[in-house]
């Protein structure tokens, strides 16, 4: 007896392959489409992966894993806490490792050099005499800071620069060595550190990351003016079972000793702490997983149609290998397997394609979420293999999906003795897009889902997921409408009776559209609808931006410490120097900003104290809620109301007039919300307090910015150099600077949204040039007819193209109207929820022209292409 | 290498009265119009059957049914002792598979295969090992005296040579039955008469029974036996010497 035959490798080698390798342009363009993306989802995760390492505990990469920390409620610990907690904590075997951190940059290279162009660093300060002792726990013998060259602790000599270790990365990248002198700039004053050695890497633990500096505590206390102060205290137990019981332990008698009305310390552990930092981001992140799920989608639409377009060809193919006996089920194997591999194929080209993708998308992302949460630096993109297998099997999987429908349609192909009778009868898809009452029913539904609120992380993240469902639902109702459009637009030229023997042939197809029409109708709706979308959103952005940012700036000069770039570094102007430039005769009125993080319900949001008077008259804010009357910017009656940010109130669901607890050393305080403002700075929010509030709070009198109005007839550029020169640690800007740097840093923003639209065009277009195509396939008989009756291959082509043309027509009449649903989903819910920011709305009139006028033509020359490729097509006749 | 060819006696085949196809009283309608209504008949081994009868009688709808790529309605149709009916469509494919070898009017080479390659296609779905693969197709090849076109494409090839390759293909698997519907429908007279005689020999030296349909005159002149049809009733038996 003959060995069981191997069907399917036969299927496959002889066939399958055999059509791909036949058609390489169409093939290779299908897998570019889908390795796209896969590329997009891929490299979004890469670059998302990248980003949340900046949020690693730095510490950790020092010292063993810590196992908890103290902070103060707010502000710096003093360092006589250890004191305390070396008395409480009695001979409980704990190393306590106090912790100063800050941020500095590389002083500027060039004057007009744009916010954010530079890395950020971190500088920890810590006791490294202390640390040589634990270090022993996380290098094993020997090793730590202590076995560099150069010792821990050791002072040099000349005190002039202060040691600092470097990570190994920093060092190879700017060819740094012990001794080198690294010069920075820290808070508003420029500072040169001698390099000390470098921070080696624990066994088995990540290398510190190029942004990161280590410095002796005193050091660092006294760089940054904060002599005797702490920003966090670690607790770091010794190895050896139940850890985490005997955290829990020092963790209770901590909170025991605390007071409950005027804490002295917050305890957190440290997993706790690691995640507060990803939750921040993590709606963020889940928005943009979803957008490159979208990209996805479209490419699997694009294999859906490539497919049933490789089955309709192949069809007489498949009859002929029936009649010779091979099974429905095997020739239906045979192409979920062939779809598998071209989700392999496209996968693995979109994994390298995604891999460069995410070197470009880490700074636009990184870029992203440093502006609008924190101030880390995100490293280079690393290639991470769990990933890459997570995309290659979305990829695989969803490609496999795809191709059921074109693999049941292969699968029910009769034998070539009755194949030519059943003929094209089979119509692939897209029943249900035959009926208006699911289509209505599914526009019905998107409705109800937008009235449901977003759902609500911890952390404070939002995520609209009832708004994006309710996106799907009209998407997809709208492309079941279109299929009406498209009859109704046949019925309509056929009653303008013009003369036109293409115009004719085309509406003759039209008017009982089929389901493939359908299919490419809906998702051109879909592709349309989407970009159009999303077009409406960025614009209407664009203009409340444009106009937030007119109105914001409309001081002359913004110094803040060169340090800070972004909302949250920890660099301050200190007082002596924005004193003497608030004195400046050039100098109408300052506005000392101050300002910190505050946790309130464990969520971070910022706490501003700054001079309502001049934020009113100069910042002319957009007001959500205005506030009822003048109490707010009356320094004599403001002292327990606020201005919130409409993303604070969105954030924590307060409204004007309600009560917030801000808490402050030595307890909370109860604020009431005089107004509300819109604010398109900071997704985490912010509440504007008197400064002589905050100073009386904190005690502090750093400060984060200055904001000037000058004299009449100074010249802002004079004072901008007069300043610089004057404190070289401080980045000075005029508000035309400004303007144009807060706006570009917002475009940047959009930047992936428009690479995505791109795309779900050109997948449309091309699912509409394989709808085409399968289409003359199947008519190519009567093509042959239509040339034997005297018709010339210009007239078929046209009359193609016509259809094409058509198509495209009704795919952007409902997907243009979709998209005002979309844009409206997206500005008053997506947006809304996400960010807590209402927008003004913007209908890019311009855009949606070239657009639609873009679809219409390249619809056009599809079919156009392929009507002449169909002319050419041998007739099979039969019978 | 088993031989491909045999000589036999005609006393051999006398002998061979073995059943390989019984048809009995087989309907079959087609949206409520009835194109067979209730037909018999039996296939011996090595016999050649001609089914004559104007178009529409339903030639080609008995055909389809009694080589299992349609079902009937009513009666029933045993292949080798298997009743075709109590088959599901998985069951019915395996026959075609194995004992069926099929020729159609329209040749239908799979054109992205050679003709070589066409030839080899039934073999390999049957799971015969390569070598004997290789040898069956040069033999069969050049016993339709096509060798030399071995691996040419079909769309290089002409319609005689097309139907000459697509015979060697029907009997690469050495099927107990040929079915062919009107084999030399596309073929001028002379083409078309190369491809009964190689037919008619083909048969002879490997004993597969030949179902041949046809409106031609000629063509019956193979057949032991012309069945003619009329209306999806038998009209007509006829009893011929073939030889
Ligand atoms: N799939 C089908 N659907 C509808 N009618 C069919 C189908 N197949 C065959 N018929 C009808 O059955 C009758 C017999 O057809 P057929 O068997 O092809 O005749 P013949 O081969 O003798 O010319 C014809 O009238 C034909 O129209
Ligand atoms: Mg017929």
């Amino acid at each position: 007896m003959a060995a069981r035959p191997p069907v399917l490798r036969i299927l496959w080698t002889r066939f399958a392959w055999r059509h791909w390798r036949m058609a390489p342009v169409s093939s290779g363009l299908l897998l570019l489409i889908l390795a796209l993306g896969v590329a997009a989802f891929f490299s979004i995760r890469l670059a998302n992966q990248a980003a949340v390492a900046g949020f690693e505990n730095f510490t950790d990469l020092i010292t063993a894993e810590s196992d908890g920390l103290i902070t103060a409620p707010v502000g710096t610990l003093p360092t006589s806490v250890l004191l305390d907690l070396r008395q409480l904590l009695g001979n409980t075997p704990v190393n306590l490792v106090p912790v100063l951190e800050t941020s500095a940059v590389p002083p500027r290279r060039a004057d007009t050099e744009g916010i954010g162009a530079r890395p950020t660093l971190q500088i920890l300060g810590l006791d490294l005499p202390a640390l040589v002792n634990l270090a022993g726990q996380a290098y094993g013998s020997g090793g730590g800071l202590a076995g560099t060259p150069g010792g821990a602790g050791r002072r040099i000599g000349d005190q002039s620069a202060a040691d600092v270790y470097i990570s190994a990365a920093l060092a190879r990248r700017d060819g740094l060595t012990n001794g080198s002198i690294l010069s920075l700039v820290i808070n508003d004053r420029p500072a040169e550190l001698r390099v000390a050695g470098v921070i080696p890497t624990p066994p088995g633990r990540p290398a510190a990351p190029a942004s990161l500096l280590i410095m002796d505590l005193p050091d660092l206390q006294a760089l940054t003016d904060k002599t005797g102060q702490l920003d966090r205290i670690e607790f770091v137990l010794e190895a050896g079972p139940h850890r985490a019981e005997r955290w829990a332990r020092i963790k209770a008698q901590l909170e025991a000793a605390n007071s409950p009305t005027a804490p002295r310390w917050v305890v957190s552990s440290s997993a706790a702490r690691r995640d507060a930092g990803l939750t921040m981001t993590r709606a963020f992140r889940l928005n943009l997983t979803i957008l490159s799920l979208l990209a996805l989608l479209v490419g699997l639409y694009l294999v859906f149609q490539g497919l049933q377009g490789a089955v309709v060809r192949r069809r007489s193919e498949i009859a002929i290998l029936r009649s010779l006996g091979v099974t429905s089920g095997q020739i239906q194997g045979a192409w979920l397997v062939e779809a598998a591999v071209v989700g392999l194929a496209g996968g693995l080209l979109g994994l390298a394609l995604g891999w460069l993708g995410a070197q470009l998308a880490v700074q636009t992302v990184g870029r992203t979420m440093h502006a609008l949460y924190f101030g880390r630096a995100v490293e280079a993109a690393a290639f991470d293999f769990k990933e890459a297998l997570l995309a290659l099997t979305v990829a695989v999987a969803a490609s496999t999906l795809a191709g059921w429908r074109p693999a049941r349609l292969a699968a029910n192909t009769p034998p070539a003795q009755i194949a030519a009778r059943a003929g094209s009868a089979s119509d692939p898809g897209g029943r249900w897009l035959n009926h208006p009452g699911f289509g209505l029913a599914l526009l019905v539904a998107g409705g109800l889902l937008t009235t449901l609120p977003p759902v609500r992380m911890d952390g404070g993240g939002r995520l609209p997921v009832a708004a994006y469902a309710a996106a799907l639902c009209w998407i997809f109702g709208a492309g079941v409408f279109a299929g009406q459009i498209l009859s109704g637009l046949g019925r309509l030229i056929q009653w303008l009776k013009i003369e036109s023997v293409p115009l004719r042939l085309a509406c003759s197809h039209l008017r009982a559209p089929g389901g493939r029409h359908r299919l490419a109708v809906a998702g051109l709706v879909c592709a349309v609808g989407m970009t159009a979308g999303m077009a409406i959103l960025v614009s209407s952005f664009d203009l409340t931006m444009r106009g937030w940012i007119a109105r914001t700036f409309q001081a002359d000069v913004y110094a803040t410490s060169d340090g800070d770039q972004t909302a949250s570094t920890i660099n301050r102007i200190v007082p002596a120097t924005w004193q003497s430039i608030a004195a400046d005769p050039a100098v109408k009125q300052a506005n000392v900003i101050q300002g910190g993080e505050i946790f309130i319900n464990g969520v971070s949001t910022l706490l501003v104290g700054h001079d309502p008077r001049f934020y009113r008259d100069y910042s002319h804010p957009a007001w959500v809620s205005a506030p009822r009357d003048d109490a707010v910017f009356d320094a004599a009656r403001n002292a327990e109301l606020v201005l919130a940010s409409e993303s604070f109130c969105e954030r924590f669901r307060l409204h004007r007039g309600d009560v917030v607890r801000v808490p402050i050393p030595g307890g909370d305080r109860p604020v009431t919300i005089a107004g509300v403002y819109a604010d398109y700075g900071n997704e985490r929010g912010s509440l504007l307090i008197e400064r002589r509030q905050f100073t009386n709070w904190f005690g502090s009198q750093l400060a984060a910015s200055v904001i000037l109005a000058l004299q009449p007839g100074e010249d802002p550029e004079a004072l901008r150099a007069k300043l610089r020169l004057a404190h070289p640690g401080l980045g000075v800007y005029t508000s035309g600077f400004l303007r144009g740097e807060a706006l570009r840093i917002f475009r940047q923003t959009f930047a992936v949204t428009y690479a995505l639209e791109l795309i779900g065009i050109i997948v449309a277009v091309a699912g509409l040039a394989f709808t085409m195509s399968s289409l003359l396939w199947e008519r190519r008989n009567d093509l042959a007819t239509l040339r034997a009756l005297g018709l010339r291959r210009r007239e078929l082509s046209a009359a193609a193209a016509l259809e094409g043309g058509l198509l495209a027509v009704a795919g952007l009449v409902a997907g243009l109207l979709v998209s005002l649903a979309l844009g409206w989903l997206l500005i008053f819910r997506i947006n809304k929820q996400t960010f807590g920011w209402t927008l003004q709305t913007d209908l890019p009139g311009a855009q949606l022209l070239v657009l639609a006028l873009l679809v219409l033509a390249s619809a056009t020359l599809a079919g156009w292409l392929a009507g002449r490729w169909a002319t050419r097509l041998p007739a099979e006749r039969e019978e | 290498m088993e031989p491909l060819t045999k000589t036999e006696t005609s006393s051999q085949r006398a002998d061979r009265s073995e059943l390989v196809l019984t048809a009995l009283d087989v309907t079959k309608s087609y949206a409520g119009r009835p194109v067979l209504r209730g037909v018999s008949l039996e296939l011996h081994a090595g016999e050649r059957l001609a089914l004559t009868g104007p178009s529409g009688s339903g030639k080609s709808t008995l055909l389809n049914c009694l080589g299992g790529v349609d079902r009937a309605d009513g009666g029933s149709i045993r292949f080798k002792n298997r009743a075709l009916e109590a088959l599901d469509g998985d069951g019915l494919t395996e026959v075609r598979r194995r004992d069926i070898g099929t020729i159609f009017q329209f040749f239908h080479l799979l054109p992205t295969l050679t003709a070589a390659e066409n030839v080899e296609l039934p073999l390999q779905l049957n799971g015969v090992a390569p070598a004997e693969r290789a040898e069956r197709v040069h033999a069969l090849l050049k016993r339709v005296g096509v060798l030399g076109r071995a691996q040419a494409l079909p769309g290089e090839l002409s319609g005689g040579e097309m139907q000459r390759v697509a015979i060697a293909r029907a009997l690469a698997h050495r099927p107990a039955v040929l079915l062919a519907d009107e084999p030399t429908g596309n073929l001028d007279s002379r083409n078309g008469a190369i491809i009964l005689e190689l037919l008619r020999e083909l048969s002879d030296e490997t004993g597969t029974a030949l179902l041949l349909v046809t409106h031609s005159g000629a063509a019956t002149h193979i057949c032991h036996r012309e069945i003619h049809l009329r209306d999806g009733l038998i009209a007509g038996v006829r009893d011929k010497d073939a030889d």
